[in-house]
């Protein structure tokens, strides 16, 4: 078992910059997901990990030991790949077994090894199968079977899931999640599935362009988003974000002036003047109910989703902003009709006009 | 890039590079003395030619001992005309076999698919005896013959995967047009097939403008021979003459570079396609 | 194979929806078949007919069984000149298998190394010898090689291994494997192109599942990417058989017809030549071409049943 920790790490290829400046303390046991949109870079963060890719610069420590220079069969780590990587020509069996070849294990630790995890993953039967005679969900437990016979200190997942369809990966996700809690080990998973992020993750590390924007338990990143960024990327349907101005500020309250009506909210002290633009942010959940303090704004319906125990109703406010708001599964409501959100007094988030939330550390 | 397996580019490079000169130095010695004086020829056989040593007494020596022109225009003809019928035949065949389901279908794509293991060189003796019956000896229609009932097979083979490849609608969206089916042959399927004439090509131009073995025995006189053979004479005759050996191989090689060095990303191309099927 | 018992019953639903060989079909097939069937099969099939009959000086033709065969195999005559020629051109092949596919690999390797500057252009020129005729190579090696010019020699002398050199293409004991090693030398670039593309064909994420299990470069080679590559090494294999088999140009154009020196190099091809045409006082038999061009084509029927049902079966294609 073993902690990671980055400093300082960055990775460019000529004058491309694929990471920058790269910082996290990754403690022993804890399941931290790299989650951002395609090309952040959290792949290649994985894959820097791993010894895959080599550091420009900074420093990469695994368990306590400084592990650039090391290849990867030697950083106690193991990796499950998107594709799975199974190798086509051996079977299940010999998969497993094929990196203990060359950590020199005799051949009874093996055998135990492989027959360990093949119970732990349901694929004893499967033993003798070639890859290609496995359907999806068996090639991907394959593949973590082989990580597991390892034994790593640190297990890598690239994207595991999204080769599977919808309802083996809900079951595989699960499965991941047991198979965490029973190895105890720790274990970084990169996606770009924020559900995949939420459900999985003891710590979540959003990532974009090459940076990491904000690191914290979900439900953390979920009630605090520190910028416009992780606002909208955590969270489905996206956080609703409204243009709106500073009409005043006196210490840590100011008053926001926006599509028609006004609101007071708490912020840092000294985060805004007035006339400063901002941007409001609140979540589609927060604006069905009508309340003591909620500012009602009204608005043409365009679209409405209806889920059943829910429905997500698309409107258009008088001032142009879109909205989405998640009512009730029975809600009266109609395109083209008009519906009333209602904008809570809590609950609202603020950033300025460099996308940075003023509340953050409040 | 694999840090840890990164071997020394340098190494890599040091042994492609000398290998590439052992592919292509004795190519380029050829073209370099073959504008020497036969005393530079051999006093100086790396040195490029230069005021002092170039000649071109080599090349008069071939244009007026030999009719390369007449070679060259014979060579072209036979691979041109083969090649378009290959073309056009073969794709004939392949749209039949893989469009269509019908009694006999796989049983003649295999009776087809024999041609690409046995090499019909082997039937020569009778190949011979009938062109001797159609009174076809020394007639560049032999070769066109023989070359194109050598290319089929593969050419079917190669052309059929194509085809395979062209979306299902496409060809019954005309069907529901009531277009007929040589009209969705001739103006759909022909024009969609022309990326795999690079590949065709590769595997059938080549071989038949190289060939030696039915031009000897279908064509070997009256004019009619083709560049290696007529060079393959010509050096029989002039062997010792140093200056119109190298000419004559010059005159061989430089249409085929050129042409290469032209096309060579569509023929690589064509070529490592053909083996990922 | 499986699917000639398919065809039989294909045709059962479909016959129903289509007519049963609709007009248009036989004409897309016809030109194709025709040609093919007349100037392909019919010969092929009519010289194994041939081998079975002998002639007289009348010119007329005689059912003679396996006589032809009885001659070939067993006539001091024959015999003799039949089993050389077979030997030498095993002995063209093993050269072919062991020189051009190790060749072929190497170099296939190193241009499939990620982001290898100049790659298109050592492809390029690699395959350049590949696509001229077998006759122009024949000829520059023979002035390459020849001792009256001596530019081998002095290119051997210039890497110290001057005394090494030898008239190779005269010398009964190294003609063979030299002209064996020319036409390596031109036909490297079809291994190297087929097994390159194979190489590209492995996904990287097996190779770095590899690594990280702890595979050296040269495991990565052994346990990984050779296996993957094996079945391109067969069809490679079987290509080379065939085409070595059939060949013919290279030793004609080198050393004529007589394949010398004293027969040293002669293969099935050049004695199928000059038993068909005949040669200084020998006077050429199509009967007994006929039997040789049969009893090569038995061999390399042989070689590709072999190929076939013994080896390619066994390899896998892996599809990623």
């Amino acid at each position: 078992m073993a902690d990671v920790s980055l400093h300082g790490i960055a990775k460019s290829y000529g004058v491309t910059e694929i990471l920058r400046d790269i910082d996290l303390t990754i403690d022993d046991g804890e399941f931290v997901v790299f989650v951002g949109p395609s090309g952040c870079g959290k792949s290649t963060l994985l894959r820097t990990i791993a010894g895959l890719e080599n550091a420009s610069a900074g420093e990469l420590r695994i368990g306590g030991k400084r592990v650039n220079e090391m290849p990867p069969a030697e950083r106690k780590i193991a990796m499950v790949f998107q594709s799975y990587a199974l190798y086509p020509h051996m079977s299940v069996y010999k998969n497993m077994a094929f990196g203990l070849k060359f950590a020199k294990t005799n051949k009874a630790d093996v055998d135990r090894r492989v027959r360990r995890a093949a119970e732990i993953l349901k694929l004893s039967a499967l033993l003798d199968r070639k890859p290609r005679e496995l359907s999806g969900g068996q090639r991907q437990r394959v593949a973590i079977g082989r990580a597991i016979v390892r034994e790593p200190s640190v297990f890598l997942f690239d994207e595991p899931l999204s080769n599977l369809d919808a309802a083996l990966r809900v079951n595989t996700r699960l499965e991941i999640a047991k198979l965490h809690r029973e190895l105890g080990a720790t274990m970084i998973y990169v996606t770009h599935d924020q559900v995949e992020a939420m459900t999985l993750a003891s710590k979540i590390v959003v990532m974009n362009q090459g940076r990491i924007e904000q690191v914290g338990a979900p439900l953390e990143l979920y009630h605090n988003p520190r910028n416009l960024f992780v606002a909208g990327f955590i969270g489905s349907p996206r956080m609703n974000l409204i243009k709106g101005q500073v009409r005043s500020v006196s210490g840590g309250s100011v008053t926001l002036a926006f599509t028609g009506a006004e609101t007071s909210v708490d912020v840092v002290p000294g985060t805004l003047r007035a006339g400063d633009e901002v941007t409001i942010g609140v979540r589609p959940e927060h604006m069905a109910d009508a309340g003591a303090n909620t500012i009602a704004l009204e608005g043409r319906i365009d679209a409405v989703e209806r889920l059943g125990e829910a429905s997500y109703v698309y409107m258009k406010l008088a001032s142009g902003d879109d909205v989405i708001v998640r009512s009730p599964g029975d809600v009266e409501a109609a395109p083209g009709g008009r519906y009333t959100a209602h904008l809570p007094g809590r609950a609202l988030h603020v950033f300025n006009a460099a996308g940075q939330s003023v509340q953050f550390g409040k | 890039m694999r840090p840890n397996i990164r071997p020394g580019r340098i190494a890599v490079h040091i042994a492609l590079v000398l290998y590439t000169i052992l592919a292509i130095g004795p190519i380029a010695l050829i073209l370099i003395n073959a504008f020497k004086t036969r005393r530079a020829i051999f006093s100086d056989p790396l040195g490029f030619p230069d005021a002092r040593t170039f000649t071109t007494i080599g090349f008069d020596q071939v244009f007026t001992k030999s009719d390369f022109g007449l070679y060259f225009v014979n060579s072209l003809t036979v691979t041109v005309v083969s090649l378009g019928l290959i073309i056009l035949i073969g794709a004939m065949a392949a749209w039949a076999l893989t469009e269509y389901r019908f009694r006999g279908n796989t049983i003649i794509a295999l009776y087809m698919a024999i041609g690409i293991m046995v090499p019909i060189r082997l039937g020569s003796v009778s190949i011979l005896r009938m062109m001797v019956e159609l009174n076809l000896v020394n007639t560049l229609t032999a070769l066109v013959l023989v070359y194109v009932a050598q290319g089929l097979p593969l050419a079917i083979l190669i052309l059929g995967e194509f085809i395979q490849q062209i979306p299902r609608d496409l060809r019954d969206a005309a069907r529901c047009d009531g277009v007929s089916e040589y009209r969705i042959f001739a103006s759909i399927i022909l024009p969609l097939i022309t990326p795999a004439i690079a590949t065709v090509a590769v595997f059938t131009m080549v071989p038949i403008w190289n060939d030696l073995w039915f031009p000897l025995i279908l064509a070997p006189g009256d004019g009619k021979q083709t560049v290696t053979l007529g060079v393959q004479q010509f050096i029989g005759q002039y062997v010792t003459d140093w200056n119109a050996v190298l000419a004559s191989l010059t005159l061989a090689i430089a249409p085929i570079l050129v042409l290469y060095l032209l096309f060579s990303r569509y023929l690589v191309r064509g070529l490592t396609a053909g083996a990922v099927k | 194979m499986s699917d000639i018992t398919a065809s039989g019953v294909q045709p059962a639903e479909s016959v129903s929806v289509r007519s049963r060989f609709p007009v248009h079909v036989a004409v897309f097939l016809a030109p194709a078949l025709a040609i093919y069937t007349l100037f392909s099969i019919y010969p092929l099939i009519d010289t194994i007919r041939l081998s079975f009959y002998t002639g007289d000086e009348s010119g007329a033709r005689h059912f003679a069984g396996l006589a032809n065969f009885y001659t070939l195999l067993t006539d001091p005559a024959w015999s003799g000149h039949f089993w050389n020629a077979l030997r030498n051109n095993l002995v063209f092949f093993a050269v072919h298998m062991v020189v051009q596919n190790a060749i072929g690999l190497g170099l296939a390797m190193l241009l499939s190394l990620p982001r290898l500057t100049g790659g298109s252009v050592y492809r390029t020129l690699l395959f350049l010898p590949t696509m001229l005729s077998v006759v122009i190579i024949g000829f520059i090696w023979q002035l390459m090689l020849n001792p009256l010019w001596g530019i081998a020699e002095k290119i051997l002398s210039a890497v110290g291994l001057g005394s090494f050199f030898g008239p190779w293409l005269g010398q009964e004991t190294t003609a063979l494997i030299t002209i064996s090693l020319i036409s390596v030398w031109q036909f490297v670039g079809i291994p190297m192109m087929l097994i390159y593309a194979a190489l590209l064909n492995i996904p990287d994420d097996l190779l770095d599942a590899a690594i990280v299990d702890g595979a050296g470069p040269f495991s990565v080679f052994w346990f990984v990417r050779l296996p993957l590559i094996l079945p391109t090494l067969g069809v490679v294999s079987i290509l080379t058989f065939v085409a070595n088999f059939n060949a013919f140009d290279l030793i004609y154009a080198i050393k004529g017809a007589l394949a010398g020196p004293n027969f040293s190099t002669d293969i099935l091809g050049t004695f199928f030549y000059r038993t068909f045409f005949g040669y200084q006082l020998q006077v050429g038999s199509p009967t007994m071409g006929a039997t040789v061009a049969t009893a090569m084509l038995i061999i390399i029927l042989l070689g590709v049943l072999i190929y076939l049902f013994g080896v390619q079966r066994r390899l896998q294609r892996h599809t990623f």
